[in-house]
């Protein structure tokens, strides 16, 4: 479904993305996981078009995505939630979600736009939040906040930067159900990632290892925990998920 | 306001020149309807988008040269080339809002401003636009207050296009993807809205609107000169009331017009100009400093919070 074709970035002279190739399957959640300044965040501003690669190319459902402005490539079918939630704050929460059916979906009018965002705020489990301000949402409800707007881009492919990231065990554990119900009942395809190890290998089918901009593994949960080299460089030596 | 409201104000304001109404009120009237248009005007990409002109005396301006110069070369009444006028501000601003609306916040204030005076400063120095000399045109021979009443009507029909084109902006779809800008334009991005296209076309019909309003007026005047028609003086006069009344709504900036120019000429009348200034300057600021969301939500919450009248309730709901 996503296709990273030899993908290069670099900021002036620091070199962020070292072509860095990998795909997504259709209905598979993948986990994007590396130590900090790996280049995660990077790779998911190239996939969206926040920042165009020096090299390489992205496919997405045979569409090539370098070149187009991040709004095209949302509506083109991807959706992304930032690592530092970024809701429209002088937004009620229902005109959050709105934006997201009128400009993503192409919908026209403002009230069925509001319609169709209340019933994805409720998706998300903040139906106690229809039509609040933003100010009343805790960092978890505004996480989910920009979940719902995301989802309600009409998107195949759900892009999540640290979304468990901050929360506590409990709505950690809330939103990995939601990830599942996303993929599970929307069908949608998830790339997520994610610091919290235990998390990508209990959610994830395949997982990606970015090293210095560069893929250092890739392959299922199982076998990227026995990789030696991600062990030494990111996981640590002793590392057990179940522990 | 409701709709009944608003249709009655606009019943008695359409009738008002012919129940012995004098040149004196229709012509605070005309001005009133100009501020407002302008406050109006200026919110779509000021308030809703959140970009700060301070240059909105271009547009004016430019409207207003545009119906001087057809009158004087061609004889075609500004009544007729009013929507030309628009039509040379809202070039402008497809022209000048590409490079300008990379910028945000403070920086984009300042060179909408400085754009302002360097139009300014070409129209000095063009001797086809008159220059400094400015340029005269001549009304046709009506009575005081025909002229007055046509002015009227003129620019109240030009304060209900903009009012309704506001309207029509911010209860709409654009409306909702402006806000989204104002907020966070990468976000706006990453959710499908056309960032660019959106706050190019809001500050299009922004300028237009106001080019409107700068063709009617620059034909009341009869006279114009740069100094006037791209005066900063009304940039910073738009952005005030449409602060003052209260900038997320499409009416809190006609709110704004009134009470600045209803207020002032008080002031004006009463205690004389130079105090008057000072006055109305002291408590513009302290009204924007205590209520940064303007007047029109305090109205709303006081109105709100008040009994209703119980005859109000079953026409309300007859209307849904």
């Amino acid at each position: 479904m996503l296709r990273v074709g030899g993908v290069s970035k670099r900021f002036g002279g620091l070199v962020v993305l070292r072509s860095v190739s990998f795909q997504v399957d259709e209905g598979a959640i993948v986990g994007l996981i590396g130590p900090n300044g790996s280049g995660k965040t990077t790779m998911f501003n190239v996939i969206t078009g926040f920042h165009p690669p020096d090299a390489g190319d992205v496919v997405f459902m045979r569409r090539r995505l370098v070149g187009l402005p991040p709004f095209q490539i949302a509506r083109a079918g991807i959706a992304r939630t930032f690592q530092v939630v970024r809701p429209f704050v002088g937004l009620t929460t229902t005109d959050n979600v709105a934006a997201a059916v009128l400009y993503g979906r192409g919908v026209r009018h403002v009230r069925e736009a509001r319609a169709e965002a209340r019933h994805w705020l409720q998706y998300v489990g903040l139906a106690g939040a229809v039509d609040a301000p933003v100010s009343v949402l805790t960092l978890g409800g505004k996480k989910r906040l920009e979940l719902a707007r995301a989802l309600a881009t009409g998107p195949r492919l759900l892009l999540l930067d640290e979304v468990f990231a901050g929360l506590n065990p409990a709505e950690s554990e809330g939103a990995v159900a939601l990830v599942r119900r996303i993929r599970d009942e929307l069908g949608i395809t998830v790339l997520l990632v994610e610091h919290v190890i235990r998390i990508v290998m209990g959610l994830c089918e395949h997982v990606v290892v970015l090293g210095s901009g560069q893929v250092i593994a890739q392959g299922s949960p199982a076998a990227i925990q026995a990789d030696p080299q991600v062990r030494h460089i990111y996981l640590g030596e002793g590392f057990d998920a179940a522990g | 306001m409701s709709r009944a409201v608003a249709a009655g104000l606009v019943v008695v304001l359409l009738l008002l020149p012919w129940v012995g109404t004098g040149e004196y009120p229709l012509a605070l009237l005309y001005s009133t309807f100009m501020y407002a248009a302008l406050a109006v005007a200026w919110n779509v990409i000021g308030g809703f988008a959140g970009y700060l002109s301070f240059g909105h005396a271009t547009f004016f301006g430019l409207g207003g040269y545009t119906t001087g110069l057809f009158l004087v070369r061609t004889g075609l009444s500004p009544f007729l080339t009013a929507p030309l006028g628009a039509a040379v501000a809202a070039g402008f601003a497809a022209l000048a809002g590409y490079p300008c609306l990379r910028l945000r916040g403070p920086y984009f204030a300042v060179v909408t401003m400085i754009l302002g005076l360097a139009v300014r400063a070409v129209i000095l120095n063009l001797p086809w636009t008159g220059a400094a000399e400015g340029l005269w045109m001549t009304l046709p021979p009506w009575e005081p207050l025909v002229a007055r009443r046509a002015f009227y009507y003129a620019m109240l029909a030009v304060a209900l296009v903009t009012a309704l084109a506001g309207r029509a902006v911010r209860l709409g779809k654009m409306g909702v993807g402006l806000e989204a800008i104002r907020e966070d334009e990468e976000a706006a991005q990453s959710i499908g809205v056309p960032v660019v296209r959106l706050k190019m076309s809001a500050l299009i019909l922004s300028a237009g609107l106001t080019g409107l309003v700068g063709g009617i007026y620059a034909y009341d005047r009869s006279y114009i000169h740069p100094d006037f028609m791209f005066d900063l003086h009304l940039s910073v006069l738009a952005v005030l009331m449409a602060l003052l009344g209260g900038r997320q709504s499409w009416a809190g900036p006609i709110l704004g017009a009134v009470v600045v120019r209803l207020v002032d000429e008080l002031l004006t009348v009463r205690v004389g100009t130079e105090a008057a200034r000072i006055i109305f300057g002291l408590g513009l600021a302290l009204v924007i400093v205590l209520l940064p969301d303007g007047l029109l939500p305090h109205l709303e919450r006081l109105r709100r919070r008040a009994p209703r009248p119980p005859a109000a309730v079953p026409a309300a709901e007859a209307r849904l």
